[in-house]
């Protein structure tokens, strides 16, 4: 059994991981990145980067046989023929469901920053605190002040362009310049802040996109291929970003094939010695030493990773003396808007495809707002002009039939709600040990739903959506609603979250393990609660943070 | 990764029930093929089909995009076996409709009869779709439109000779001057 001894070890090389490599690595200290699969090199292995529609067989959709060999990524969007290799393959990963929930991931280097949405906001002091205020789940030990000047150090690396808008409850930040709204967005931008008194906002997403050259990336090139990988940086990955910073130190030594089973522990000591390592091509067993450990394996696999670690101390594994590991898994609710025509606007159309949408923050529960279920949400969408997908009344077969295609229909305008869902110690995970996986390993159960608290929000979601767009003018407003199946936010969070108690939490407010000190969580299994906006800028920031705590301690000698 | 999830669904609210090519391509054709036979007879007849819909103007038509092959890949590999079946046996079905509307078979007609043979298909077709249940079968002659709308704008020729493409915008601007006749943009 070869053993080799590391500074740090980080487990995962997602925008958490990746982000834990670079900043440990530029404190000097000798990393090892550990990535359960194959390596992907930026631009190299983009390999249908520059490939347009035509060159896909079926045009970019899924087979019959795709359907047959992914049976949970059949179940949205991410099934397609142009990134399928971008995602985990199902039957070599089984997981249980006690109840639906759709995980789709990404194992291979870069993980799912290669295939994120890239929207980039801000907590605020609405949702750290609202656990302690309202006694849902356990107040959060960290305040906006804590992390606002990390928000501000991670911005400036990652490259977020957004557009300052002064709102409280979505914080400002370090951005490039925002991106344009279009015609009609800025239209129904104006109606609603007239509609609704200045109380609720359209504005610009805030997108990891580099709209200007930034740290020796070209920029975006308004190609919206974002995840198919970006030849020209255009958007922040472990690849484009966090991983050259991370090489150029010379510290890094980055492993594929590397699923980490365990974390070894020394009880006496009460700290974790290194990890173990099932390398996924040979099945060889190998363990690798570490004074520091981050565990960036992805909100679920983290826990995993945790459940399965001294276990000869805990049954339940690292961090189950608090009865609350596997606990409170969260996501966001989506699947749920409205959309409609927008009348006029016939000479204006859009140049360029704008790998970003328009945001409506939280305005729920906000102020003196007060509805009945604690929360928010905020709305996603755009307004753009039909393509040739637009109906043609007049003429149904033929030349004529085909000139009306190949001009530009009307503008349409659509948005979907992202939801906060409560922390809620039944939804969790835990070991399935009846399944194996391809590599002999037990799997997790998944057991989660939506609650109460979640459904009625729902509602507001719905009839909000059409209430706004019917006050801005837009026409032939009509409401979709998908059933919220967890999981398909993609924003798997909680599960090892950090508390001011260890009985009841996993992670101290430095993302620390409570019963190894030398253990860090940094992704989203940390979070105690789920707030609306997408996550993973603030794993960005909690992840630096984290790091610049962790080698502080160990210079102290404190680990 | 919201832009993706809302075009979808937004799509989805437009085009409703509508007769659109977009929908199987976006829905991503549920599936369960055998493997089916189109003969090159076959794929030649789809291809008049394709052209009666989108001929050849001052731009490229279905047969220059080659939607008869695009058609018999995407059946294969994409359509249900009970799609698979509606479809092969629209064929006939087509032909068969020709021969009673223009008292030939479809191959045969002129251009003319070819167009007024679809026009009628088409209301048909809109007709049934508008009556039936979302569990019914579809219409053949739904599946051959949705196919050569999908086919012919997102293949090269559609999509930059008949639409707009640039491969490299460089830029977006919201706010971009249009005046009647200019092309729609290929998204793809």
């Amino acid at each position: 059994m070869a053993e080799q001894q590391y500074d740090a070890i980080v487990v995962g090389s997602g925008i958490s991981g990746g982000w834990a490599a670079k900043e440990l690595t530029e404190k000097g200290l000798k990393v090892l990145m550990l990535e359960r699969g194959r390596n992907i090199e930026h631009i190299k292995d983009y390999v249908n980067a520059n490939k347009e529609a035509w060159d896909h067989p079926h045009r970019g959709g899924r087979t019959q046989q795709m359907i047959q060999d992914y049976p949970v990524l059949k179940r949205d969007y991410p099934l397609n023929e142009t990134n399928l290799d971008y995602w985990c393959v199902d039957k070599e990963s089984p997981y249980t469901e006690t109840k639906r929930f759709d995980w789709f991931r990404g194992y291979h280097v870069g993980g799912r920053s290669l295939m994120w949405g890239r929207q980039s906001y801000r907590w605020s002091d609405l949702d750290f605190e609202a656990n302690g205020k309202e006694g849902v789940g356990v107040d959060w030990p960290v305040r906006y002040k804590d992390i606002a000047p990390w928000y501000d150090y991670v911005e400036k690396f990652a490259g977020i362009s957004g557009n300052r808008d002064g709102l409280a409850v979505l914080p400002d930040g370090q951005f490039l310049p925002p991106m344009d709204l279009t015609c009609v967005e800025k239209d129904v931008a104006e109606r609603i802040k007239k509609e609704f008194k200045g109380e609720r906002h359209l504005i610009i997403g805030r997108t990891a996109n580099i709209t200007v050259p930034h740290g020796g990336r070209p920029g975006c090139q308004f190609r919206n291929k974002c995840w198919l990988g970006c030849p020209f940086g255009g958007y922040f990955s472990t690849q484009s970003s966090t991983l050259p910073a991370a090489m150029a130190t010379g510290n890094l030594t980055l492993r594929p094939w590397s699923i980490v089973t365990e974390i070894k522990y020394d009880k006496d000591k009460k700290r974790a010695t290194g990890v173990t390592v099932l390398d996924a091509e040979t099945n060889k067993t190998i363990e690798y030493k570490a004074k520091i450990i981050f565990v960036n394996a992805s909100t679920l696999n983290s826990t995993w990773i945790l459940m399965n670690s001294a276990t000869d101390v805990w049954e339940g594994g690292l961090g189950s003396s608090s009865n609350a590991l596997g606990k409170n898994l969260m996501d966001h609710h989506l699947g749920i808007g409205a959309g409609g025509l927008v009348e006029g606007y016939e000479d204006q159309y859009t140049f360029g495809r704008r790998a970003n949408g328009f945001y409506i923050p939280r305005f729920r529960n906000v102020g003196n707002d007060k509805r009945d279920y604690l929360r928010g949400f905020g709305y996603q969408g755009g307004g753009t002009r039909q393509g040739w997908q637009h109906e043609v009344a007049e003429f149904s077969i033929g030349a004529e039939f085909k000139e009306a295609l190949t001009e530009p229909g009307v503008w349409t305008i659509g948005m979907g709600g992202f939801g906060e869902m409560l922390p809620d110690p039944t939804n969790k995970v835990t070991l399935d040990k009846t399944v194996k996986d391809k590599w002999g390993l037990n799997v997790l159960n998944i057991d989660c739903e939506l609650k109460e608290n979640e459904h009625k929000m729902r509602k507001d979601i719905l009839a909000d959506a059409q209430e706004m767009l019917e006050k801005a003018g837009v026409k032939n407003v009509q409401a979709h609603e998908g059933d919220g199946t967890p999981g398909r936010g993609i924003h798997e969070m909680g599960t090892a979250r950090m508390g001011k108690d260890p009985k009841t939490s996993v992670l101290n407010g430095n993302n620390q393990v409570w019963d190894a000190p030398n253990v860090f969580v940094t992704d989203g299994a940390f979070m105690a609660s789920a707030s609306c906006v997408n996550p993973s800028l603030t794993y960005m920031a909690f992840t630096a943070r984290a790091v610049d705590f962790a080698v502080s301690e160990l210079k102290k000698g404190n680990l | 990764m919201m832009n993706r999830r809302e075009a979808l669904s937004r799509v989805a609210i437009l085009t409703g029930g509508a007769v659109l090519g977009a929908e199987a391509f976006l829905s991503g054709c549920k599936t369960n093929s055998k493997g089916i036979s189109l003969s090159k007879d076959d794929v030649a007849f789809l291809d008049e089909v394709a052209e009666t819909i989108i001929p050849k103007t001052a731009t490229p038509g279905a047969k220059d995009a080659k939607v008869g092959e695009f058609m018999k890949i995407m059946v294969n590999d994409c359509y249900e076996t009970k799609d698979q079946t509606i479809f092969i046996e629209g064929i006939k079905k087509l032909d068969e409709a020709s021969k009673k509307l223009n008292s030939k078979g479809f191959m045969e007609s002129t251009p003319e009869q070819r167009k007024a043979l679809l026009v009628s298909l088409d209301k048909e077709a809109k007709e049934y779709q508008k009556a039936a249940k979302p569990e019914d079968p579809k219409h053949y002659f739904t599946m051959f439109k949705q196919l050569t709308l999908s086919g012919f704008f997102t293949s090269e020729v559609g999509a930059t000779k008949a639409l707009r493409y640039v491969a490299v915008p460089g830029k977006f601007v919201g706010s971009y001057p249009y005046k009647k006749g200019d092309k729609a943009w290929a998204t793809s």
